[in-house]
């Protein structure tokens, strides 16, 4: 896969670069700042760009800004936030008309080397990565007439999960289950919340969250 | 000038004393010219004339000029006394015994209202019961007389006598003489008296009428002593002279004691003009005092300054270096008079209570001194804000202080607790790697928690301090963020989407954060609504909860926290929290649009 990272740190830039090529992708070209990633990325058409919010020239949101930029500009390029905070109106932001080949993920979540070459990949591939922080503060929010109050404990768990993304078989595998049983599930909950139901795992998370925040 | 508060009763009493004195100058004027027993006619008439029209006409004047005061009445009634005096010269047996009866009336009502000046009103019990018995004297001592004495051959019948008995008239007259020196003794020392408790404004009013009234109380001591050891006839005449003379100027010292008050007015107040002139020119507030100290004769006189509501609090009145002042009560000796300028409070003077005989002097000296009041009101103003901005600098210092230190704590106890961890796992990781490689990678996880740990740790820190999607975003993204986290519904409704200013945002955010910071953990609400909007130039933060109400603003150092906050920006804190029907924080930040 090959990768542009937007990231004006440059230890940080440097250190992702190391483990993504060490995960076997091709990083294409670096950026330290939001101008220079949209040149970039204009110029090399990468599978995913990689982007922090927090970069110069304004120091404020110019990542953001510039991801929200190259998906009107390059919607075949994926796109994938990091910050070191997550809101869940800039994830809104960021899915808008669709969730495919979108991520936003707290900075934090490179640590877990493992699985943030796996959101990069499922990103670039087309498919969705929510921070869990982001899916928390959706399912987190207090309403009138909770609709999700309805739901079982392991289903929300799996809304959950749904909403960060994830497959049903990654689901499965995260709570120990078999796929057939998160498969239940999944049509539980839609029925529960009166959702269409959705086969394409980024048409889910944009379904969810679109239910959730709605309902704000 | 416009006598204030003369009621028609008032109006129609006055004039009932006019007709009263027409009428009683002309039957003075007859009986006297018919009189067979009255010499020299001519004297006797314009003595009676001058006095009665004299006290008549000048209580009527008085009496207009202040209707609240008795006095008036009572020296017309001095006036018309005199007139009943007249009766004596009369030719009819009744009519002539009637005017020996009431002859010395005048003389008691004259003591009464001298002793009264200048409201009409006696003081004391002491003098009360005085006056009392002054009526007494010269009601009952020449009733007492006329039953045993009968009148000299050339003069009408006295039809109250009942046997004539010369040795009783002896003692009767004499103690009546006696008691008529008394009397008038007593009426001296009294008038002395009240001269002497006087203040000193009170003194200039009391001057004249006071004096005249000394002199002439004085004259007619003198006269009865001099009966009484047996002056030769010539001198005592003299003495009556001087006190008849006296008591006929007692009208004239008091006409003289107004037009002397209405030409120091001008005067005082001409000056007073001009010394305001020097005080705007610099020297402040001290002069302006000493200007009116000077116009009205008081040396006690201040000034309180009116400060609006809105100025930090309701409306109640400062002194020059910005310290509120409480007005004096009625009763209390002292009384003010307050100042207004196109129809708004400026100030008040605060003055000696017998000023309020002068109202007019007052208030002419006040709105001469009325544009120079509100100069210097408006720097009292600027003195309380400066004291107010002054206090809550302090306050928002020592906000930043505690802020300080609770981060500073944080960071320690916090992150910084375990970034030592994660440098000290990794140490022993390191160590271990070549050895035992499986037990380093678990140190290295472990490391890795703490590490997440503390950068979780560091991103609750930064949102309290400044939450990133605020400056980013602007106000309504970061309080829908807000709201999300919220533990209970949080309904947003009408927050603006345009950006403000930063300072102004930030005190909304930290309004709302904060309001429902207490709203989760003492309103036990079931949901909360923030509303911000836009009005005259003021951004109007509100947020409101459907909780138990009771909330206390001045306790909880949030809210305090809060106001200071809010006051550095000119904003303000209203809580509002009546008992079981919620709780709602309303801010206002000026914010020009």
């Amino acid at each position: 896969m090959r990768v542009v990272i937007a990231e004006d740190s440059v230890l940080l830039r440097e250190g992702i670069a190391r483990l993504l090529q060490d995960a076997g992708h091709e990083v294409v070209g670096q950026a330290g700042d939001a101008e220079d990633l949209v040149r970039k990325v204009l110029a090399h058409r990468p599978d995913i760009a990689i982007v922090d919010v927090r970069m110069p020239p304004t120091n404020t949101d110019d990542g953001l800004r510039a991801a929200l930029e190259l998906r009107e500009r390059a919607p075949d390029v994926a796109v994938l936030v990091l910050s070191q905070y997550v809101e869940e109106g800039y994830a809104h932001e960021l899915i808008g008309g669709g969730a495919a080949g979108v991520g936003y993920l707290l900075k934090d979540r490179v640590a877990d080397v493992e699985r943030f070459v796996d959101s990069v990949a499922r990103v670039g591939e087309g498919g969705s990565a929510l921070d869990p922080e982001v899916v928390a503060q959706l399912l987190g929010r207090r309403r009138r007439d909770d609709p999700l109050e309805g739901l079982t404990p392991r289903e929300r768990e799996v809304l959950g999960l749904m909403a960060e993304g994830r497959s049903n078989s990654a689901i499965a595998e995260e709570l120990v289950v078999t796929e057939r049983a998160v498969e239940k599930h999944v049509t539980s909950i839609f029925g529960k919340l009166d959702l269409p139901p959705a086969a394409q795992d980024h048409r889910r998370v944009l379904a969810v969250l679109r239910y959730l925040g709605a309902r704000g | 000038m416009s006598p204030a508060g003369l009621t028609p009763a008032k109006r129609a009493a006055i004039t009932a004393i006019g007709f009263a004195g027409v009428l009683g100058a002309a039957w003075t004027i007859v009986a006297v010219l018919t009189s067979e027993h009255t010499s020299p006619k001519w004297l006797v008439l314009a003595l009676m004339l001058t006095i009665g029209g004299s006290f008549t006409a000048t209580g009527m004047y008085a009496w207009a000029r202040r209707p609240d005061s008795w006095f008036g009445l009572q020296l017309s009634l001095v006036g018309l006394t005199t007139f009943l005096t007249a009766l004596s010269a009369s030719d009819d047996d009744l009519l002539f015994t009637l005017g020996v009866l009431v002859g010395s009336l005048s003389s008691a009502v004259m003591i009464h209202a001298l002793l009264g000046f200048p409201t009409g009103r006696l003081r004391s019990r002491g003098e009360r019961a005085y006056v009392g018995a002054v009526y007494a004297l010269c009601t009952v001592g020449p009733l007492a007389l006329l039953l045993v004495t009968a009148p000299a051959p050339d003069l009408p019948r006295n039809v109250l006598l009942v046997e004539e008995n010369a040795r009783l008239g002896d003692v009767i007259d004499a103690i009546l003489r006696g008691g008529s020196l008394a009397a008038a003794i007593g009426a001296v020392a009294l008038l002395v008296l009240r001269w002497q408790r006087a203040t000193i404004p009170e003194r200039r009013l009391l001057a004249p009428v006071l004096w005249s009234g000394v002199a002439t109380t004085g004259a007619l001591a003198l006269s009865l002593a001099g009966q009484m050891l047996d002056l030769p006839g010539r001198l005592l005449n003299v003495f009556d002279f001087i006190g008849l003379f006296l008591f006929g100027s007692i009208p004239l010292a008091f006409v003289t004691g107004i037009v002397r008050q209405n030409l120091s007015r001008g005067h005082s107040v001409g000056r007073l003009v001009s010394r305001l002139g020097a005080a705007q020119a610099g020297r402040g507030a001290a002069s302006l005092r000493d200007a009116l100290a000077i116009a009205l004769h008081d040396r006690s006189l201040s000034i309180a300054y009116w400060m609006p509501a809105g100025t930090g609090g309701e409306g109640r009145y400062v002194d020059a270096a910005g310290q509120p002042v409480a007005l004096p009560r009625p009763g209390s000796g002292r009384s003010f008079t307050e100042v207004e300028r196109e129809g708004r409070k400026v100030a008040a003077i605060v003055h000696d209570g017998s000023l309020d005989e002068e109202p007019e002097l007052v208030q002419a000296a006040g709105a001469a001194a009325a544009l120079a009041l509100e100069n210097e009101r408006l720097d009292a103003e600027l003195r309380v804000q400066i004291a107010e901005v002054r206090a809550s600098r302090a306050r928002l210092l020592d906000v930043v202080t505690r802020e300080r230190r609770r981060i500073e704590r944080d960071l320690h106890d916090g992150a910084q607790q375990r970034l030592v961890a994660l440098a000290l796992t990794l140490g022993i990781a390191e160590q271990q790697v070549g050895a035992d490689p499986e037990q380093a990678k678990a140190l290295i996880r472990e490391a890795r928690d703490e590490a997440r740990l503390a950068l979780e740790e560091l991103r609750e820190l930064a949102r309290g301090i400044h939450p990133a999607i605020l400056t980013d975003r602007g106000l309504r993204p970061a309080l829908e963020a807000l709201a999300s986290r919220a533990p209970l519904p949080v309904a947003l409704a009408d927050v603006p989407e345009e950006r403000l200013p930063p300072p102004v945002e930030g005190a909304a955010y930290f309004v709302v954060a904060e309001a429902l910071a207490n709203v989760a953990k003492y309103a036990e609400a079931s949901h909360a609504e923030v509303i911000v909007q836009r009005l005259n130039g003021h951004a109007v933060v509100e947020v409101r909860d459907d909780g138990v109400g009771g909330a206390d603003p001045a306790s909880g150092s949030g809210l305090r926290g809060l106001e200071d906050r809010l006051s550095a920006l000119d904003g303000r804190l209203a809580v509002f929290s009546p008992s079981g029907r919620g709780t709602t924080i309303r801010a206002e930040i000026p914010c020009a649009s």
